[in-house]
């Protein structure tokens, strides 16, 4: 019976992907923090410790997908980190070499593993070398351990548990457990206790390590004959329960690259025979803190959040229909009937204001559900740059601040690209190799700063460094030879800056496999402004360069004003909106054709926006509703039937099939599965002062 | 056994025309269509499918012919081509049949109610003339009509 009878696959894979995309940037991170440790012989157990758990836990999820190669490389690399966490190894940097280049391999392999990819070229070769890497050190352990451990060793069937059976079998207990569990939730009511799981389809060593698991909750712990771990004299009490399952667990089918080693010291014995017993103990806090976390569908959130829209308008529904009936009764005389219904409305009215308070918490909770910190971003960048200044020959230091601010989902999936430009542009073309560093009285390693802070409704991300900044005088003459400027152009310092935004621009001398392939600045500049943020950069030649982008804190919901026009709902983007009035018809005046009213002294030129768009939209002889849009200090007064009210919408975009309208950005589904068009008020303004001919032209064919 | 293609079936008027089956996402009941300004005439609006936006073109009018009242046979048939959804107004939707390709011939001529240049060819079964339609033509002329239109009457921006 094959285990994957009891889980959907694809699911399992889906989750797989996830797990170890996560679990291998921790390892990224764990790599750089190790290194730091490289021939101080001394080591942070921790670190080691989270490696080798992170590793074994990608080769025990590998295992039970039968991911076989990934499975054997994340074998063989949670075997050197044992070694190393066993002292056996001392910490070298072609070692730390080998551990990075093994957690690329690793990608690879689960890459190409997930997505039926071909597998990476070279992975028999690594797998070598690193074999030839840990065998050194496996024999050093063991000509260390062999002799002196023989002599204390008073249970050969205890003393045969060697580490790397031990490894085994924690592998196989998690994958036991990882069954049960699919199991459980396959057959949600019996559960049947995990160990007594049916047998996966086994080969000996798996069959032999199920017989040891099976006798494990027996005995509640193998360990259970000397119970303080420490105990100097081991294990003297006869072991009945490890020794009925230890035999078979020494069948030479366990995957023990090297024969167990004979006999460890005995107090190191003991902490290997608790080890066995800790997995099935261990197993529930660990599980217990992956359970903090789950993983949601982002599409199943924009599901919620348009659930929550349509509860708002039956809110609002309901509290007017609570002050409808408030206001009728009043008018009413019948004293008995009036009284048992006056009250009725009042308790109407007061749970609809708690409906409604409620109604708002949930809607903000869904949106900080969206949120998740821009450090999901910033992880990558540690490795990228080592890597990158290594190959640059270059000595550079990475600062991170600010990893915690929260932004919206999108917005960090998209903003990852442009910041990897940037980051490359820094090591590539900012900081300059240690020597040169040197001789202009800087300290030989560069500095890269990420940085991302709140600030208003908005998050900025900068980031610089401490290099040589922009050297106005080659982007200016590079500038001319690609024809984008002439000689006799007089540009200011910011101008020339704006040069490298330039498709096709590049300063690099030569072309390196890091940038200076002409693409990178412009394609930033874009993706920024396509996120509706903005972009900045300072420069100081000689000091250093720092990229600033300020952008939204959601992409996919914001704030609205709704207004009628022509029976249509129009969407304001709020944070536009000014203020909205109504005034009398006679205060507006006509400025060349154009209406405008006068406000606080200040003329604004009107736009009607059932005209603009064409509708049938007669004009109101009295009074007009207008509502006031400013965008970069010029305000415009659009004039509308009347106003329904602020919500907060999900932006969609118009479908391609339409095409770009002038006046709308988008669409949302308003709660009762109405749409509401938004309008654009970007290219509304612009109509009313660059394109001022254009609009009035407007007005008068209508 | 001679290789046959499904097509759904509709009329606009009294010509009668199909779609592959395969193009065919579903097709629903007449809605409220959301009126977009400033749009290609042919193009309706947009409708709420289940929380999707689809953009609406009244197929009548984007073959150039008198658009019609709706009637309670209306239906909009909602087609899927690559990624874009889209649906069509059409007066009312007869069947799905099969045709066999050898049945099919190119688009003569003669056919003046539609351009030719949105038509794959003519089906003919019994003495019925089934007229198919190149959806991706139908919809890139769209985005095309609609880029040419937007030069015309852009709104300056700056």
């Amino acid at each position: 019976m094959s285990s994957s009878d009891f889980f959907d696959r694809a699911e399992f894979i889906q989750y797989f992907r996830d797990e170890t995309d996560e679990l291998l940037q921790a390892i990224d991170a764990d790599l750089l923090r190790l290194e730091q440790f490289v021939d101080t012989g001394t080591l942070d157990a921790e670190i080691v410790n989270s490696l080798f758990r992170a590793l074994h836990t990608i080769k025990g999820s590998a295992g039970m997908l039968e991911f076989a190669a990934v499975q054997q490389v994340a074998h063989k690399l949670e075997n050197v980190f044992d070694l190393l966490r066993k002292d056996h190894m001392p910490l070298t940097e072609s070692g730390v070499n080998l551990l990075f280049e093994g957690r690329d391999v690793l990608t690879g392999l689960v890459r190409s593993a997930v997505d039926g990819a071909e597998e990476p070229a070279g992975v028999p070769d690594y797998v070598t070398r690193l074999d030839d890497f840990a065998s050194v050190y496996d024999s050093t352990a063991q000509a260390i351990e062999g002799p002196r451990a023989h002599p204390e060793e008073q249970d050969e069937h205890l003393v045969q548990v060697d580490h790397v059976e031990v490894a085994a079998f924690e592998a196989e207990v998690e994958r036991l457990l990882a069954e049960a569990q699919t199991q459980r939730q396959a057959k949600a009511a019996a559960a049947p206790p995990p160990p007594e799981a049916e047998p996966i389809d086994v080969d000996a060593a798996q069959a032999a390590v199920d017989a040891l698991f099976a006798a494990a909750p027996a005995t509640p712990a193998p360990a259970a004959p000397a119970p303080a771990p420490v105990a100097p004299t081991p294990a003297a009490p006869t072991p009945t329960a490890p020794a009925a399952a230890a035999p078979p667990a020494s069948k030479p089918a366990v995957a023990a690259p090297a024969p167990a080693t004979a006999a460890a010291p005995a107090a190191h014995e003991h902490a290997a025979a608790s080890t066995v017993a800790a997995p099935a103990a261990a197993a529930d806090p660990k599980r217990a803190a992956k359970n903090q976390t789950i993983r949601v569908d982002i599409d199943r959130l924009d599901l919620l959040l348009n659930l929550v829209g349509e509860l708002v308008i039956n809110r609002t529904r309901i509290s007017d229909i609570a002050s409808t009936l408030g206001r009728e009764l009043g008018g009413t005389t019948n004293g008995r009937v009036e009284n048992g219904l006056s009250q009725l409305a009042k308790d109407l009215s007061e749970s609809s204001a708690l409906l409604a308070r409620t109604t708002n918490e949930i809607q903000e909770s869904i949106m900080k559900v969206r949120m998740v910190p821009i450090g999901q971003v910033f992880d990558r960048f540690p490795r990228m740059v080592r890597d990158l200044a290594k190959a640059r020959g270059k000595d550079i230091q990475l600062e991170i601040a600010g990893a915690e601010t929260d932004l919206d989902k999108t917005i960090v999936d998209e903003v990852g690209e442009p910041l990897m430009h940037l980051v490359r542009n820094c090591v590539d073309h900012g900081i300059e190799p240690p020597d040169v560093r040197e001789a202009h009285g800087k300290p030989r390693h560069g500095k890269i700063r990420l940085n991302a802070y709140h600030e208003g409704n908005q998050v900025i991300v900068e980031v610089s460094d401490d290099g040589g900044g922009i050297d106005l005088a080659r982007v200016r003459e590079k500038a001319i030879r690609v024809g984008q400027i002439s000689e006799t152009d007089r540009l200011t310092d910011r101008e020339i800056i704006e040069q490298i935004f330039e498709p096709g621009f590049s300063t690099a001398d030569q072309i390196t496999d890091v940038s200076g392939r002409g693409v990178g600045m412009d394609v930033v500049k874009k993706n920024i402004l396509r996120l509706k943020g903005v972009f900045d950069v300072d420069s100081v030649q000689g000091e250093g360069t720092r990229f600033t982008m300020k952008l939204p804190l959601t992409l996919a919901i914001i704030q609205a004003l709704l207004v009628r026009v022509a029976q249509e709902l129009y969407s304001i983007p709020l944070d536009s909106v000014i203020e909205s009035q109504r005034i009398e018809a006679s205060e507006v005046r006509t400025v060349h054709g154009g209406e405008v009213i006068t406000l606080r002294g200040q003329v604004v030129p009107l736009i009607r926006v059932g005209e603009f768009f064409r509708l049938d939209a007669p004009r109101d002889p009295d009074k007009v509703m207008i509502v006031i849009v400013g965008l970069q200090g010029r305000q415009v007064g659009l004039v509308v039937d009347s106003f329904q009210g602020e919500q907060e919408i999900v932006i969609k975009p118009l479908s391609d099939v339409i095409g770009r309208i002038a006046g709308i950005s988008g669409a949302t589904i308003l709660g009762n599965g109405s749409i509401s068009l938004i309008i654009d008020v970007h290219s509304l303004v612009a109509s009313a002062y660059g394109g001022g001919r254009v609009a009035r032209a407007e007005f008068s064919g209508v | 056994m001679a290789e046959t293609v499904q097509v759904v079936s509709f009329k606009l008027g009294s010509e009668e025309y199909g779609v592959e089956i395969a193009q065919v996402q579903e097709i629903n009941r007449m809605v409220a269509v959301t009126h977009v300004p400033r749009a290609p005439q042919f193009m309706e609006g947009v409708i709420n499918l289940r929380g999707q936006l689809i953009p609406i073109i009244d197929l009548r009018t984007r073959f150039g012919m008198q658009r019609a009242e709706h009637t309670k046979n209306t239906r909009i048939v909602v087609t899927e081509i690559g990624a874009k959804r889209v649906g069509m107004v059409v007066d009312s939707v007869s069947e799905v049949l099969r045709l066999p390709v050898d049945a099919i011939e190119d688009a003569p001529d003669m056919i003046t109610g539609v351009d030719t240049e949105y038509i794959r060819g003519v089906g003919k079964i019994e003495d019925r003339l089934i007229i198919l339609l190149d959806l991706a033509k139908i919809i890139t002329g769209a985005e095309k009509r609609e880029l040419e239109a937007a030069d015309v009457d852009a709104v300056p921006v700056g």
